[in-house]
């Protein structure tokens, strides 16, 4: 109604405005059908999209649920077949370790073979064993100890009623033997120098006789030594004597020699008073060269 | 509506992601035969692996077993044990072909009341003709007890024993020099330590059953595991007998009782004992001891003096 009060320019206008009015309509609706349509295929697409992933996660969900299953179960026993393992082999060391006390023993069919370690002055040196048969009465089946060891006296003593006093009781012995025969054997090994005669001893060892010159080559007298070891778990000698070869005109000071020396072998471990020998020797020659 | 062709847009890559997923099978199925392989696994576990399993226990209840036996057959529990080792073979020895090992052991356990941590080194030497093991270091580790012997011993033996405190090492400088104290004898210590501990409980024994036997005329002062044992008798008041029972221990690791009288009697009692048997008593002890051994010189003491109350 405003165009026909406004001629001419007033009907283009409203043309013009009706011409935007239905484009602006059709504009929307199109719009809006495209709206409508783009819903459908977003809810289209959705579905396209969530159906497949959910059957895949589905799947996959019961898959992990599986492994879960399975997997607990299989860590469960991998632990504890470590934990079995490593308890295992604590124990294994563990009854390695028992060398280390001197007594060591392995479970047998009849009952126990024990070992006896021995060592001197922190030498490890052999090491004996005794199979003892667990019956009433306990019996010794066999073993290594040697035959100067009074073994059936101290079995006698002890294995009936207090095996591990025997067990110790035969471990001192051993250790004393085999201390005193790596005394000996040190000797004749390595002052061999000083020694001016073989050394004489027993298959014990308690019993030793040597002769030696303080200065080898030189114009000394030799002592002439008996040692002898009447306690058999001792590795030292009980009664030393040392007398001095050439036995007429003893200077006072070959005299104090002589007793000094009684006292060494009786204080001191035999190589070791050798050794104090060989050192003082060689200050003496050096002071004198 | 920007927002919406937005959103189309990335709903078309995720339905393309799923489709390709859902095209490729190796990862369900990778997954299926991880399962597959899994209960392979597990078969096999259920064939061997409970035989393993079992061979297992079996296997450590068997060395458990032998493990407690040995600890009642020598009376030394060890609970712990490690060792380390370390090869200190230089290339000029591996040419004499000389091999050079050290390892360091640490064990602790127990014998009866007393217990013990030791650590140690051995030095083993292999040359073409033997092997050499050799003790090269030696810390004992005691905890404090009422064996006060038993600990003067370790510490004078080995030197460096100390109340749960671990010591500076000492070294050994190879041979001469080395002086008589630098104990390494390991053997000895356990040797020593089983005597002791033997001793130990004996003397505990033979005092509980004579507090039991006379238990008005025994009394133990510091109870049955300390070193002395009193007599008195209620109808003699004043007269007192006690027993010193000390455990000594030499330096070879040698262990012995040593038994020791002492007598207190009242004034009177001296002046009038002419024939001076009092002043004499502990040497008549110890001759007393050597007869009839320790159990009996101990029982005719508390005899003697509670006469009248036995009638």
């Amino acid at each position: 109604m405003a165009g026909i009060l406004a001629p001419g320019l007033g009907v283009l206008a409203h043309l013009e405005r009706l011409e935007n009015q239905t484009s602006r309509s059709r504009k929307r609706s199109e719009a809006q059908a495209q709206e409508r349509v783009l819903g459908t295929k977003i809810q289209k697409l959705r579905h396209l999209r969530d159906d497949p992933r959910a059957a895949l996660w589905h799947r996959r969900g019961s898959v992990k649920a599986c492994i879960a299953n399975v997997e607990p179960n299989r860590t469960v026993e991998v632990n504890e077949q470590e934990a079995l393992e490593e308890k295992l082999e604590n124990v294994k060391a563990i009854l390695q370790a028992y060398h280390f006390t001197g007594l060591s023993g392995k479970l047998t069919s009849r009952g126990v073979c024990v070992c006896i370690n021995t060592a001197f002055e922190g030498n490890l040196l052999d090491s004996y064993f005794v199979d003892l048969v667990i019956q009433k009465p306990l019996r010794i089946h066999h073993h290594s100890v040697p035959v100067f060891i009074p073994l059936e006296e101290i079995a006698a003593k002890y294995l009936q009623t207090n095996i591990q006093h025997f067990l110790f009781s035969l471990c001192e012995y051993l250790n004393a033997y085999s201390g005193r025969k790596y005394q000996a054997d040190r000797l004749q090994s390595d002052f061999a120098a000083l020694l001016t005669g073989p050394l004489q001893r027993n298959p014990l060892c308690n019993l030793l006789s040597f002769t030696y010159k303080l200065d080898p080559g030189g114009q000394s007298f030799p002592f002439c030594a008996r040692l002898l070891y009447k306690d058999l778990t001792a590795t030292l000698p009980t009664d030393v004597t040392v007398t001095c070869q050439g036995g007429e005109a003893l200077s006072t000071s070959w005299e104090e020699q002589r007793a000094s020396h009684e006292t060494l072998f009786c204080t001191k471990p035999l190589h070791q008073v050798f050794a104090s020998f060989a050192r003082r020797e060689k200050l003496e020659m050096s002071l004198v060269s | 509506m920007d927002a919406e062709l937005a959103e189309e847009r990335v709903l078309q890559a995720e339905i393309a992601a799923v489709r390709r997923a859902c095209e490729n099978p190796p990862a369900p199925w990778e997954e299926k035969s991880r399962v597959q392989k899994s209960f392979q696994a597990i078969h096999q576990f259920t064939s061997e692996g409970w035989k393993s399993s079992k061979d297992l226990k079996n296997q450590l209840g068997h060395l458990e077993s032998e493990l407690s036996f040995l600890s009642t057959l020598t009376g030394i529990n060890i609970r712990n044990y490690s060792r380390q080792t370390e090869d200190l073979t230089s290339t000029e020895m591996a040419e004499k072909s000389i091999r050079k090992v050290l390892q360091r052991h640490r064990l602790s356990g127990n014998c009866h009341m007393v217990t013990f941590q030791l650590e140690f080194q051995i030095l083993e030497i292999q040359n073409k003709e033997r092997l050499s093991s050799a003790v090269t270091d030696l810390n004992i580790i005691m905890e404090p007890t009422e064996c006060s012997e038993l600990s003067e011993f370790v510490s004078r033996n080995f030197g460096r024993a100390r109340w749960l405190t671990p010591i500076i090492p000492a070294f050994w400088e190879a041979d001469a020099g080395r002086s008589q104290e630098d104990r390494k004898d390991l053997f000895m210590f356990f040797r020593s330590l089983h005597f002791f501990v033997e001793w130990f409980e004996y003397r505990k024994r033979t005092f509980k059953h004579f507090k039991e036997k006379y238990p008005d005329a025994v009394y133990l002062s510091e109870g049955p595991s300390s070193c002395s044992m009193g007599i008195r008798s209620a109808s003699r008041p004043g007269f007192e007998l006690v027993i010193v029972w000390r455990i000594q221990i030499d330096e070879d690791g040698k262990v012995f009782p040593k038994l020791d009288l002492l007598t207190k009697v009242p004034q009177r009692a001296l002046e009038l004992d002419k024939n001076r048997a009092i002043e004499a008593a502990p040497l008549s002890f110890r001759t007393l001891l050597g007869v009839l051994g320790i159990e009996a010189a101990l029982e005719s003491l508390i005899k003697s003096l509670c006469a009248e109350e036995n009638n």
